[in-house]
């Protein structure tokens, strides 16, 4: 038997994406109106203060590339995770309304409560959004476990159409902050609503690293229970798997994961379905395996989207979200065929 | 039944409730010893399932104990609980294109880190005839090959231990019987090894009359007898399915004498609404 990874980098379809990830940052990093030259690579480690195009390549674009990479290895990873705790390739942090959950709340903190942000001393204030997203994001996740359980049990067409009904709620929300907004505030929130990776910066990049440093950690130490999953939920627990606490623990990394993505960079769609889809038709279906290489497929993912929506109409700039949702939107309903095929249209 | 019998049992039940809503199955009083093979049979919705899921610990007894080795079900965890009893549940979909050996390593789960753990998955596979399954996905089998590879995760959750308890839900009502009987034989040999207690839902009389010691009658949520599969049960059987029995025995296929029923259609409340009216009219 060979599904158990025993050496995971050695494994060729991990080296593969590792390398086409590599590729892909030092293209993207290439890419833009400013001319990069492979000297200004150097130039950080000689000391002098960084200027022209070597500030463009420390301070802008790499920061930027390995920004696209994290939130996207972060939402490839919560994709994953999401398709196995609701056992269905379909299910999606996007399409179920905990992405647009997370930007409910922090809809609210950016116009309705923004007066109320004066009571948070000033070093607090930059993660009110992100702990205000992670509440919405969490609420989704529970309200969506709950009520899909509780309304249709068991059906996959109920757990899509629960989410629906909990995107349209909270984008409804939205939409009302929006109304409310003043200029500026609006300014702030449509950009946000789009989808971007402009917000880069080291400390940025620090941060989510961390976050999905510990939460992939703690993922893989779930991957065999998740595999048991797909058994069903009562021949996991037959087999030895603690159903609740699995369940707990990758509502608490979807969660957390999403809204830091979406704190900072908006709402990204649909890298979160397609990025274990890829992985799962090559690599087969064992968690242990598709955990680790969804992240990277969605960090190859985000960052060649990103690259493109920031280069193809220099110097403007295309949100991203727009364009994965252009590209995504396609491919989900490539990706429903493929499923409705193979379960003779029981999806 | 006294308290020394049911502090030996592997499962012992006392005064044991499920409460469903809108309805009530028990109070079971039973024990199940290592090594002993238990059919349950009933009508439709008598509740053998339900009487499955309190042994397997997956429906919380409401009123009364279940114990395994005489630890209290909802005290145990879930892994521990794995180590000692396994269930073959009656559907069994499983999501996503696992490949056969992870579905069947995933009977060890309970046992990680575990190196004998390819060894276990290839003699499971092969107790089961599913060895040329091996390497395949899992959702594009057949139903009779999804059986035998469930039926190999099963064994390979319980092969190495002894005196456990496996618990079987109607897993072979859809086979075509060839693959009913070879899969049974399969099972009983598997636990006859090891000592385990069976005790398995089944829809097919002879197959609880041939290769069982036990029958649990089951009737509107209430245990109606428990009774060695012989001539005396025939009767008791007639009442619970409102059936007559016409009893063949076949020295030539079972030398121990067991005994074989043929189902015969009985003026049954059921046949007598579907003759012609005009008479009462």
């Amino acid at each position: 038997m060979n599904t158990a990874p025993g050496s995971p980098l050695l494994h060729p379809a991990t080296r593969g994406w590792l390398l086409a990830l590599v590729a892909a940052l030092v293209v993207a990093t290439q890419l833009g109106a400013v001319q990069v030259a492979p000297a200004d690579w150097w130039a950080a480690f000689a000391g002098d203060p960084l200027s022209g195009s070597a500030h463009v390549l420390w301070h802008l674009r790499l920061p930027r590339a390995l920004l696209a990479m994290t939130v996207g290895a972060a939402l490839g990873l919560c994709g994953a995770l999401t398709q196995g705790l609701f056992r269905n390739p379909l299910a999606d942090p996007g399409l179920l309304g905990v992405t647009s959950g997370a930007a409910c709340a922090a809809a609210l903190v950016l116009t309705v409560f923004a007066g109320a942000q004066g009571g948070v001393p000033p070093a607090w204030r930059a993660w009110l959004l992100p702990v205000a997203a992670f509440i919405g994001a969490l609420a989704v996740c529970l309200a969506l476990e709950r009520m899909a359980r509780w309304l249709t049990p068991g059906s996959i067409a109920g757990l899509l159409l629960t989410g629906l009904a909990l995107n349209a709620i909270t984008m409804a929300i939205v939409g009302l902050c929006s109304y409310l907004a003043t200029d500026e505030q609006l300014r702030s929130l449509t950009f946000w609503t789009l989808g971007s990776l402009s917000a880069a910066s080291w400390g940025l990049v620090g941060v989510l690293a961390t976050a999905l440093g510990v939460c992939s950690w703690y993922a893989r130490r779930l991957a065999q229970a998740l595999n048991a999953l797909a058994l069903g939920e009562a021949a996991a627990g037959h087999v030895g798997v603690d159903v609740p606490r699995l369940r707990a623990g990758l509502v608490a990394i979807v969660a957390l994961l999403s809204a830091l993505a979406v704190a900072w960079c908006g709402l990204i769609g649909f890298i979160g379905l397609m990025a274990p889809h890829l992985v799962r038709g090559r690599a087969g279906a064992d968690q242990r395996r598709v955990l680790p290489l969804a992240m990277a497929a969605g960090a190859l993912l985000l960052l060649v989207a990103d690259t493109v929506a920031r280069t193809v109409a220099v110097p403007a700039e295309i949100p991203v979200g727009i364009f994965t949702a252009l590209i995504g939107g396609p491919g989900f309903l490539f990706l429903l065929r493929g499923v409705a095929r193979q379960q003779g249209g029981h999806a | 039944m006294n308290r020394d019998e049911w502090n030996q049992a592997l499962l012992g039940m006392e005064g044991a409730v499920v409460q469903l809503p809108g309805r009530r199955f028990g109070p079971f009083d039973l024990a199940v010893h290592a090594g002993e093979r238990i059919a349950i049979l009933g009508p439709s919705g008598a509740g053998k399932s339900t009487l499955l899921k309190l042994m397997a610990g997956e429906h919380a007894a409401h009123a009364g104990t279940v114990r395994l080795d005489g630890q209290p079900l909802a005290t145990r965890r879930a892994a521990a609980l794995a180590r000692r009893r396994a269930v073959l549940p009656q559907s069994h979909g499983v999501a996503f294109g696992m490949p056969v050996d992870l579905v069947v390593a995933l009977g060890r789960i309970a046992r990680e880190p575990d190196p004998a753990q390819p060894a276990v998955v290839a003699q499971a596979l092969a107790a089961a005839q599913a060895t040329h399954l091996a390497g395949r996905r899992f959702d594009t089998l057949s139903g009779g090959e999804q059986a035998r590879v469930q039926l190999a995760r099963v064994f390979a959750q319980l092969w190495d231990a002894h005196g456990a308890l496996l618990l079987v839900d109607e897993p072979l009502s859809a086979l075509d019987p060839g693959l009913q009987w070879a899969l049974m034989d399969a099972l009983q040999r598997f636990t006859r090894e090891r000592q385990h207690a069976l005790v398995a839902v089944l829809h097919d009389i002879n197959q609880a009359l041939a290769g069982f010691d036990r029958l649990w009658l089951l009737h509107q949520g209430q245990l109606q007898a428990d009774l060695p599969p012989n001539a005396q049960a025939v009767p008791a059987l007639e009442r619970l399915y409102g059936i007559s029995l016409r009893c063949v025995v076949d020295a030539n296929a079972d030398p121990s004498g067991r005994l074989a029923v043929l189902p015969v259609r009985a003026p049954s409340p059921a046949t007598l609404a579907t003759q012609p009216m005009s008479e009462a009219a």
